[in-house]
């Protein structure tokens, strides 16, 4: 970080303000550390406790003695892989869905400007105002009997995947990054007799990475923080994801093994993320910022 | 799907856009450019459009019309504003909206103020930036059931860790959740926790779009820390910061996971009742799906009216 | 068997979630179908409903509720029972719809009945005829139901048939049902010093007894409440009943518990969670978080009903013997609920006669499909639970006796709840609205040292009249 922020470098360089800055940073490290680790640490070892130390007051900060056993009984009972699985299954399906739609709409609202282009993109973007939770009630009695083709989807990865693809601010998003891409390059591609859609593939799409990256993680991580919708149209124990299985199951296991099992559903996205952070991290804000 | 190639092309080299004028000597071929044209791209378009009308556009309008109605032995017949004084002569509606309102406000304290204030101080920081950002953002990437029930746990007045850690510091202890007077903080101090990732590194990021002469020069007339922050900082990030105000808004008002998993929604005396969980009772518990409808409605008019005025609002901010 | 009082909410998901988690047999019994599962009945057969059902009529039923088959024993039972039923009638193919978790889950349910997917012959809980008539889902079946089609009729507390019928038309058949009691941890009643054999019958004793048991410590509580999620005005509506009072006017239109009584109830709680400190901390409980708490033998007593220990039993790794149950403290009248079988209109009256008949044979014939005590007990189920109560007179001491002699659990523990039957007692009108204010006095009492009963009653008051007076 190089450039020069609120403080000055003059002042930073005093030894005052050097010795304010080193204790400020190792207070805020230790203050974050403790707030946002702390939380996890708990978690991790809680899961490791008895189910009476855990309901021991005042609580242990570290467990008398190690119980892994714990992890294992909750992933079994449980059934956290199955659970994990229809989440990875869900939020996927979802993106792949959001990356087929939303990308071709907003190509063709952004270069191909068919008649009626604005009005769709206005009443797109108009569903943005519209609270989603507003809307849960009728959408759950539409996906109950969708009309024209009668199908209930409830129970289905259906009723997660199709209503993930109405994400305006995704084409929004979207539209907006193509719309920078300049005309030249793709006039050039049609020159060369390329269709829109070989277009689409070629040109727009490579140049498009970051943004694609953004909406994808918008997507997935969308899929996967969602609670209202799961609940109601996803009954089916064998079908629920993880935010609502382990919301069902809370009530019928003991309290050491579902802080167990808490530990377990938030390291694969925790590892994910970790790995990924700088992508991740990079593409949310510049994402957000273009936006 | 149709593809405009541009053999057919009466117009030498250069191809037709969709804005250039239409050459008076070629209108039929323009006009089957054209419709080629818009058939491929409303085919390009037609995924999201039905995707859209199924789930967003139709049940909108369904929303509407259920406020209107409802469904007796099999039978819809619309009852007018019945659902509407229904839902204002339920006790719970003006206590949900209080409750909507009060935890906007505190969400906005907190998770509007708290953010922008870890951006500022990191942003000074040129060590351990990295690992500060990752930590901040850790919590949005953990299931937000996790993160609720390892409140849940920390709230716990009997064994829960905040007491315990009071109790250690010889501090009195809270009944956070239990009280008519701290339940709905501590909601909002969880639902910061878990989501507060994303606003602080979008504030960081804006932050550091900031030219650094701007605060060399305010250094030149004398600003202090508060001052730079106030006069530069402040108005340099004005148009991300409101644009995250309106979407933390919308956000806040539809909270329903939090309370839910929290307090089991209701909470000490009703005061953690939310318009959104009075929506969901009423539709699931009640099966009254036009109150429910109408508790929509009200809340859709009200955010929409707010939209508007803020759209206004910053038209007129940036002439 | 998953009772009425699951109603709020997700409890009943809740509830059950863990064993089909256990199971988690890929029976897509709810998948994508657009299709009702409607199959209709073709050959012979009298259209006259009093004519019982001709043997020789062809008909294919859908039937909900068949166990799924990680409760191997009940469905070995119920395909043993088809078997039997089909050597009288081979011409009715009864295909058993089971579903993961609970037969009835409020969303699936309200989600079949909007699609009239629900089978031929669908399960429901005693408090849902009201949404089965909205959406017109369930057929009248007073003609049908006669002496000869169901032998045992007479023998069928009235009380409960009651609760089935609207106007005067009956709409099913029931076939299992509970009065809430109050259910004690044995094991912490001996530790304490109190006899489990007599578990409390007035609230006094209550107190008395809640106030021995939180002495143990180690983070036990002697009496548990709920407050969260409706229930806790669903258990203040109990509590209400067992005092002899009321929760709504006998008109429907006042509300009927800002009174002594009322104040009765939470001057208790008050005294037992804040002057007693025998409630434990922790509030804003809802169902499932008490018999957790109790079979860990962290708490001594709870209102529940008998088959919250089938649900602990088989969920949390309680045991029978830990258990006991008295009536319902006050002893006036109780809350009651259950579940029946409803038959989905439009189906043709052969359907009908033959889902009553599987019905009739299945569940209400006593030595019977379910009432077929010693066949559970070789077939290691739970045998000896006050529940399901259906019969009255000498059915009843006839089933009794058989249930007491195959008993793979010790009965005495349920003496006092047997020997003090209390008359059951519907829930109010609008039950769920009401529940939900009476959870702010419960919670407002647990939660809130300084609580005012007084004020909490009449708030509660005044938001349930102008409930029942909301059109």
């Amino acid at each position: 970080m190089a450039e020069r922020t609120l403080i000055s470098p003059a002042q930073l360089g005093r030894p005052s303000g050097k010795f304010l800055y080193w204790s400020a940073l190792v207070v805020v490290l230790l203050l974050f550390t403790l707030i946002f680790l702390g939380p996890l640490y708990w978690m991790v070892t809680g899961g490791l406790k008895t189910a009476q130390e855990y309901a021991q007051s005042p609580p242990t900060a570290f467990p008398h003695s190690a119980h892994p056993k714990n992890y294992s009984d909750a992933w079994n009972v449980m059934d956290l892989s199955k659970l994990l699985f229809n989440t990875l299954y869900y939020a996927f399906g979802a993106l792949a869905f959001q990356l087929v739609f939303d990308v071709a709409a907003a190509y063709s609202l952004s270069k191909l400007r068919p008649i009626f282009g604005k009005v769709i993109l206005g009443m797109m973007l108009a569903t943005l105002m519209i609270p989603a939770t507003v809307l849960v009630v009728p959408q759950y009695l539409t996906v109950l009997d969708v009309p024209i083709v009668h199908r209930n989807l409830i129970n289905s990865p259906w009723v997660i995947w199709l209503p993930s693809v109405t994400n305006a601010f995704n084409i929004f998003l979207l539209k907006r990054f193509f719309d920078s891409i300049p005309r030249e390059l793709l006039d050039a591609a049609s020159i060369d007799g390329a269709s829109p859609l070989r277009t689409l593939r070629s040109v727009v799409l490579p140049i498009s990475r970051p943004i694609l990256g953004v909406v994808s993680i918008f997507a997935v991580v969308g899929v996967w923080k969602d609670f209202l919708w799961p609940l109601l149209t996803l009954p089916d124990p064998a079908k629920q994801n993880l935010n609502v299985g382990i919301y069902s199951l809370a009530q019928g296991v003991p309290e050491n093994w579902l802080i167990a099992a808490l530990a377990m559903a938030s390291a694969p996205t925790l590892i994910i993320f970790l790995i990924f952070q700088r992508n991740i991290m990079s593409g949310l804000t510049a994402g957000s910022l273009k936006g | 799907m149709s593809a405009p190639t541009l053999s057919t092309s009466s117009t030498p080299s250069k191809p037709e856009g969709p804005d250039r004028p239409v050459p008076a000597h070629a209108p039929r071929e323009a006009f089957s450019r054209a419709l080629r044209r818009n058939i491929s791209a409303h085919g390009f378009l037609i995924g999201a459009v039905l995707c859209f009308s199924f789930f967003s556009w139709y049940p909108m309008v369904r929303e509407v019309l259920l406020a209107f109605q409802k469904t007796e032995a099999g039978k819809t017949t619309w009852v007018g504003l019945r659902n509407l004084r229904y839902i204002a002569n339920d006790p719970a509606f003006w206590q949900a909206w209080r409750n909507t309102l009060l935890f906007t406000g505190l969400a906005l304290l907190l998770g509007f103020v708290v953010p922008f204030v870890i951006a500022i101080v990191l942003n000074e920081f040129r060590h351990g930036q990295s690992y500060l950002r990752l930590l901040v953002y850790l919590p949005v990437m953990l299931p937000p059931v996790a993160s609720v029930l390892l409140f849940k746990y920390f709230y716990d007045p009997g064994y829960g860790l905040f007491n315990g850690i009071l109790h250690a510091l010889h501090l009195p202890e809270q009944q956070w959740l239990q009280s008519t007077s701290t339940a709905m903080l501590s909601v909002v101090l969880a639902a910061t926790w878990m989501n507060m990732g994303g606003a602080t590194l979008i504030y960081l990021a804006a932050l550091q779009g900031i030219p650094g002469e701007l605060y060399e020069a305010a250094e030149l007339d004398g600003a202090g820390i508060f001052r730079k922050i106030w006069h530069v900082t402040i108005p340099q990030t004005r148009l991300i910061l409101s644009l995250m105000l309106l979407m933390q808004i919308i956000a806040t008002m539809q909270v329903f996971a939090e309370p839910f998993l929290l307090t089991g929604g209701a909470g000490p005396e009703g005061s953690t009742t939310t318009i959104v969980y009075l929506i969901y009772q009423y539709a699931f518990n009640f099966n009254n799906y036009g109150g429910a409808a109408a508790l929509g409605l009200v809340l859709l008019v009200l955010l929409a009216g707010f939209s508007a005025a803020y759209v206004r609002l910053s038209r007129d901010s940036d002439d | 068997m998953r009772s009425t009082w699951f109603r709020p909410a997700h409890r009943r998901t809740a509830a059950a979630a863990l064993v089909s988690a256990l199971a988690l047999t890929a029976l897509a019994a709810c998948g994508t179908s657009s299709s009702d599962s409607g199959s209709k009945g073709s050959g012979g057969g009298s259209s006259d409903p009093t004519a019982p059902l001709d043997p020789k009529a062809k008909v294919t039923l859908t039937m909900d509720c068949m166990p799924p088959a990680a409760k191997a024993a009940e469905l070995r039972q119920w395909k043993e029972d088809v078997k039997t039923f089909n050597q009288k009638y081979p011409n009715v193919t009864i295909n058993g719809k089971s579903t993961t978790g609970q037969c009835e889950e409020p969303t699936r349910f309200t989600a079949a009945l909007k699609g009239k997917s629900q089978p031929d012959v669908f399960y429901t809980y005693f408090t849902d005829l009201q949404q089965v008539l909205d959406s017109d889902g369930a057929a009248d079946i007073t003609p049908y139901v006669t002496a000869k089609t169901v032998p045992a009729l007479a023998s069928i507390d009235t009380n409960v048939l009651n609760v089935l019928k609207k106007d005067g038309k009956l709409y099913g058949l029931p076939t299992s049902n509970y009065t809430m009691g109050l259910l004690i941890n044995r094991k912490l009643f001996q530790q304490a010093g109190l006899d489990p054999n007599k578990p409390p019958t007035t609230w006094d004793e209550v107190r008395a007894a809640s106030k021995a048991i939180a002495k143990l410590g180690n983070g036990v509580s002697g009496y548990g409440e709920y407050s969260a999620g409706n229930t806790g005005g669903w258990h203040f509506t109990a509590t209400m009943y067992g005092l002899g009072g009321d929760i709504v006017s006998a008109d429907g239109k006042k509300a009927a518990f800002n009174n002594d009584m009322g104040k009765q109830i939470v001057g208790n709680l008050k005294a037992m969670r804040w002057d007693d400190s025998s409630m434990g901390k922790t509030q804003l409980l809802k169902w499932g978080d008490l018999q957790k708490q109790i079979s860990t033998d962290k708490l001594g007593m709870f209102l529940a009903a008998p088959d919250d220990i089938t649900y602990m039993v088989q969920q949390l790794g309680a045991k029978y013997e830990n258990f006991g149950m008295g009536p319902i403290p006050g002893g006036k009248a109780t809350l009651f609920g259950g579940n029946d079988y409803m038959f989905k209109k439009g189906s043709t009256p052969d359907q009908i006669k033959a889902g009553l008949a599987w019905v009739n044979f299945k569940f209400l014939t006593p030595g019977k499909g379910q009432f077929d005590w010693a066949r559970s007990k070789s077939d290691a189920l739970p045998v000896g639970l006050p529940q399901p109560n259906l019969w009255t007179g000498d059915t009843k001491a006839t089933d009794l006796k058989s249930r007491t002699d195959n008993a793979t659990m010790p009965v005495d523990n349920f003496r006092t709840f047997l020997d003090n039957p209390v008359i059951g007692k519907a829930e109010p009108p609008k039950a769920q609205e009401i529940y939900k204010v009476l959870d702010n006095v419960m919670s407002g009492v647990l939660t809130n040292k300084n609580a005012d009963a007084g004020k909490l009653l009449s708030t509660a008051e005044t938001q349930v009249n102008q409930i029942l007076a909301n059109q």
